[in-house]
């Protein structure tokens, strides 16, 4: 009884490792988690079904979390945001963006407002009176809650947002964001469009309490990008494939994972404006 | 007895105490083999003091029964025996007997405890035990080294006259030479052949117990009146002198 | 002729040297207060705690994806963690006291918090059971190496005092000092498995499946029915300890947790030499080039701010946890109350000693807006009534004298007396984990050591996150050697889950 034991116990711990040629990808937490897993592996069904190899997903809890595991090759393909897929590509040489959503050649960012604050929307941007108020970004290497926010907030003001507002905080989520200044603990906010109008859509947010102060101009973001010795590993035309199998994803029900309505072709050259901006806010080096 | 003969340990004016403090001073003294001393004295006149300094110079031929017991109550009664005998098994001999009792250290252990009143608790941790059951493992431990010479610090003192006896009587049967600090001045004078009184840092007696009476080892102690040696006992076994 | 009074803090005796130096760390903290940013600054927190509290209310126990793994994970890593923390520990503690290099290895790896070890590991071994072990392993190993020293150095000597000469040291060891320090060692450990229980459910908030994974995302997406059941869950586990972690228990706990901590990664040894060899470094130091170094340290945030930041906040957190503390103890003390009373103030600080210090600092940031009130608050609750729990737990062990005084006068004359030297030595111990923590909370926006050392692991920038973290360590030394400089002396501290 007791060596049956033993033997169950060892094979249990040596079969998991015996896998190696398995297609991982990770996709950043920036979106709803909830069933994640669940959703991710339809995903990953998917593709193990276009690519004909074992395809697994792998969740992670931080934009940091994901690049580590693209850059350790524990996953080899990944649905990064604007900065996260620089930072990866420049830790990956030979790595490129295969894809992005149809959204993101143009994507942009929210600035909002708690209505106590007393400001008003405008197309020019940003009202000047918004100094000395409160201010909170997203996550601290999110594109679209504090990359592009903060590059054009020092365009327009010629100052660091720390002078510019009277406190400035990361929430680390949209959602969050959101919450945050809907409850005036932050008088304002940046966050991804997409959040916004999803949690505006779902009556997530209460609209008479939060608005939408200014849109920024258009940027590009999410992305997917690949590992480049994929196609040694993998077989020849791997990279091809997968951008293929992407680029062919018209399930709804996949692509609401995401969100996006389709998936188009991307590069890394596409990504050269937030390279840009990441090295002159000090975020890339 | 053999009083003429070369004696086991010799001190001639020695200072003995703990560190720079001498707690006794210029000691000359002779221990022969085959003599049963009775140590005297009050409590800090330096019994153990001088107890600890002829352990140190017999080392390997004592049998040590110190007043604290040094018990290890979380252990049993077994184990606490058998750590008279430690270092003639080697380290894994040891560790295994925790787990396993080596069956004739347990043979010998359970005669030994049977002779002293203990049987049936080899097992039980010595936490659970009455002072005056200590007192007995301790002297128990102290009688499985198997030595010469016996040194107790006061191992009878928690336990009823009528069993010091008895238990003296063992110490007496496997040990032909002793030395034993007590205060049970009847005692000292029935049982051994010699006293040894400590008294303000000084042996001030040195002699055979025949030519003692209980008014000279009334000397040893300041008060005139000493307490009867009875309620000596019982009061130190009331303060829990275990 | 009337007696004078005496100078009300004046005299050697213990009770006033104590009173002293609790009025000397309030004195700081008072003084220290101005410099502190508290503005409350909030407008409308209402619908948000409303929902929270209803997502407490009502959990929804459906909406867990898999609650089971998640909780076999989260015991599997404290009872492994913490086994691997005693395995690599209890030798370290027998050379302790000989080895300086052993001391001060120890008190680095104390220092730093083990969420952050775990982003140091996750580097390496990706999300895999090995970062979560080796998270917790690596700081425990320290811990219980200055604790154990700690408690065998108590051991009494007159049991390996009587022995025959000659015994070995092995055998001296295992039969006269091991058994009469047992019971601390377990005891120790036990209340060490807990607080790895809280830890394996914190490493979730870096991307380890446990609890906490499932609790970090629900509650920071605002799903607070599937956050309250978790936290149900979690509060379950931590109160149910007593009741599965019996000590027969353990190894079939051990073996069957075995099954869900795998699947093992590969160990890339190629990546840890790359980790350790060249991401922890400066590039201008790896490459000898000294200008290029200054620029370095140049990029590096405000180190100072972050310092006084930190200092100030671990100095707050000290001295509200010790009100907190003071204020509390009654309610779970059995000299106090009632029946239904004292049940409902153990559950009340069950709840905020097992609650993570990042949740309730969450709540009060929406209550009292960003400050570093919420942050304060956070630390000086969650601590304080970790202090109460353990304080009522050494008065129901005391024996009043005097039957028959009022509640206020047990308080005053017959309890607070006797166990406030013991409060104030765990106060002392505490003020390092306290430092530690202060780290954590730095996500609030309080701009601490730990705000730049979490960002510099989300800028992938990991020579400046070591750079930070070794600045933390120290700092967490040097407090360490003050609060054991200042801590009451002759304090018997029975009960060693104090550290």
């Amino acid at each position: 009884m007791r060596r049956l034991f033993a033997i169950a116990l060892l094979s249990c711990l040596t079969v998991p490792t015996a896998s190696a040629e398995t297609f991982r990808f990770t996709a950043i937490p920036d979106e709803d988690q909830s069933r994640l897993v669940e959703r991710f592996q339809k995903v990953a069904d998917y593709l193990a079904g276009e690519l004909d190899v074992d395809v697994e997903y792998l969740p992670v809890k931080s934009y940091s979390a994901a690049v580590s595991a693209f850059r350790n090759d524990q996953v080899q393909l990944a649905w990064f945001g604007g900065l996260s897929g620089v930072q990866a590509r420049r830790l990956v040489p030979g790595s490129q963006a295969l894809a992005q959503g149809s959204e993101d050649a143009a994507f942009h960012s929210y600035f909002i407002a708690n209505s106590a604050t007393g400001l008003e929307a405008s197309e020019e941007g940003l009202p000047a009176a918004i100094g000395g108020h409160s201010f909170t970004f997203g996550a601290k290497t999110s594109t679209s809650g504090r990359l592009m926010p903060e590059f054009y907030l020092r365009r327009q003001f010629d100052e660091a947002p720390e002078e510019l507002f009277s406190r400035v905080g990361f929430s680390g989520d949209h959602s969050r964001t959101i919450a945050l200044v809907e409850s005036g603990t932050y008088d304002i906010g940046a966050v991804n469009f997409t959040v916004w109008q999803a949690a505006v859509e779902e009556g997530r947010v209460d609209t008479d309490k939060v608005k939408v102060l200014w849109e920024t101009p258009a940027y590009p973001d999410y992305q997917w990008t690949i590992r480049g010795d994929v196609d040694a590993r993998f077989g020849d035309g791997f990279t091809a494939r997968v951008r293929q199998a992407l680029l062919d994803m018209s399930d709804p029900e996949l692509l609401a994972s995401f969100p996006r309505d389709a998936f188009i072709p991307a590069d890394n050259d596409d990504y050269t404006p937030i390279e840009q901006v990441g090295e002159e806010l000090g975020l890339l080096r | 007895m053999a009083v003429e003969s070369a004696p086991l340990l010799r001190l001639d004016g020695v200072d003995l105490g703990h560190g720079r403090q001498i707690v006794l001073a210029n000691l000359t003294l002779d221990l022969h083999a085959g003599e049963r001393v009775a140590l005297l004295g009050q409590s800090g006149a330096g019994k153990s003091t001088l107890l600890a300094a002829l352990r140190r110079r017999l080392a390997g031929d004592v049998a040590w029964c110190p007043q604290s017991h040094g018990l290890v109550p979380q252990l049993a009664v077994y184990h606490n025996i058998y750590m008279g005998r430690l270092e003639r098994h080697s380290a894994l001999a040891n560790l295994w007997n925790l787990i396993r009792p080596e069956r004739r250290a347990w043979a010998e252990i359970a005669a030994l405890c049977e002779e002293l009143g203990l049987d049936g608790l080899l097992r039980r941790p010595v936490a659970q035990l009455s002072g005056g059951q200590r007192q007995r493992v301790a002297i128990a431990r102290a009688l499985y080294q198997q030595r010469r010479l016996f040194l107790g610090d006061e191992p009878v003192a928690s336990v009823d006259p009528h069993q010091a006896l008895r238990l003296l009587a063992l110490i007496d049967e496997r040990h032909a030479t002793s030395v034993v600090a007590l205060h049970q001045r009847e005692l000292a004078l029935s049982h051994f052949d010699r006293v040894w009184g400590l008294r303000n840092g000084r042996l001030e007696l040195d002699a055979p117990t025949r030519e003692l009476d209980l008014a000279d080892l009334d000397r040893l102690y300041p008060a005139a009146d000493a307490p009867h040696p009875t309620t000596d006992v019982q009061r130190r076994a009331e303060a829990g002198d275990a | 002729m009337r007696e004078r009074v005496p100078g009300a803090l004046r005299g050697d005796s213990p009770g006033l040297s104590l009173a002293r130096r609790s009025l000397m760390l309030v004195a700081l903290c008072l003084l220290a207060l101005p410099f502190a940013d508290l503005a409350i600054i909030a407008h409308d927190p209402w619908a948000e705690l409303a929902r929270m509290a209803g997502g407490l209310a009502w959990p929804s126990w459906s909406a867990l994806v898999s609650p089971l793994h998640a909780i076999a994970l989260t015991v599997g890593v404290a009872l492994w963690g913490t086994a691997l923390g005693v395995l690599l520990g209890f030798p370290l503690a027998l050379i302790f006291a000989r080895s300086r290099l052993v001391r001060a290895g120890c008190a680095f790896v104390r220092a730093i918090h083990e969420l952050f070890w775990a982003l140091l590991f996750l580097q390496v071994f990706g999300f895999s059971a090995v970062t979560a072990l080796a998270a917790l392993a690596v700081p425990y190993a320290g811990i219980f190496a200055k604790v154990y020293a700690e408690i065998l150095e108590q051991t009494p000597g007159t049991a390996a005092a009587s022995l025959p000469p000659g015994v070995d040291r092995l055998s001296r060891f295992i039969y006269t000092e091991l058994p009469l320090v047992w019971s601390r060692l377990t005891a120790y450990t036990r209340y060490r498995f807990e607080c790895s229980l809280r830890a394996s459910v914190l490493l979730g908030f870096v991307g380890l499946p446990t609890l906490g994974f499932h609790l970090e995302s629900a509650f920071r997406e605002g799903r607070y029915h599937e956050a309250g059941a978790l936290l149900w869950l979690f509060y379950l586990l931590i109160g149910s300890i007593g009741l599965w972690s019996h000590r027969r228990l353990v190894p079939w706990l051990l073996l069957a947790s075995l099954f869900v901590l795998g699947p093992w990664p590969q160990v890339d040894g190629g990546l840890l030499w790359r980790f350790v060899s060249q991401d922890l470094w400066p590039a201008p130091l790896r490459e000898g080039d000294w200008s290029g170094l200054i620029a370095w340290f140049t990029e590096i945030p405000d180190l100072l701010p972050a310092i006084a930041n930190t200092l100030l906040l671990g100095l707050m957190g000290t001295v509200g946890a010790l009100l907190v503390a003071l204020l509390v103890w009654p309610l779970a003390s059995r000299h106090f109350g009632n029946r239904p009373s004292r049940f409902a103030g153990k559950a009340v600080l069950v709840g905020l000693r097992s609650t993570p210090e990042l949740m309730l600092a969450f709540i009060f940031l929406l209550l009292l807006g960003p400050s570093m009130l919420p942050a304060w608050l956070a630390l000086a609750l969650h601590n304080g009534a970790l202090l109460a729990f353990l304080a009522a737990r050494h008065a129901d062990n005391l024996q009043p004298g005097m039957p028959g005084l009022t509640a206020s006068g047990r308080y005053a004359y017959e309890l607070l007396p006797r166990l406030y030297p013991g409060l104030l030595a765990l106060l002392f111990y505490r003020a390092e984990v306290i430092i530690r923590e202060t780290a954590l909370l730095g996500m609030l926006g309080v701009a601490t050591l730990g705000f730049h050392i979490d960002s510099s692991f989300e800028y992938l920038m990991f020579d400046q996150a070591f750079f930070l973290l070794l600045v933390t360590a120290m700092i967490n030394i040097a407090v360490d050697a003050l609060a054991r400089r200042y801590r009451p002396r002759d304090v018997v501290m029975d009960d060693p889950c104090s550290r």
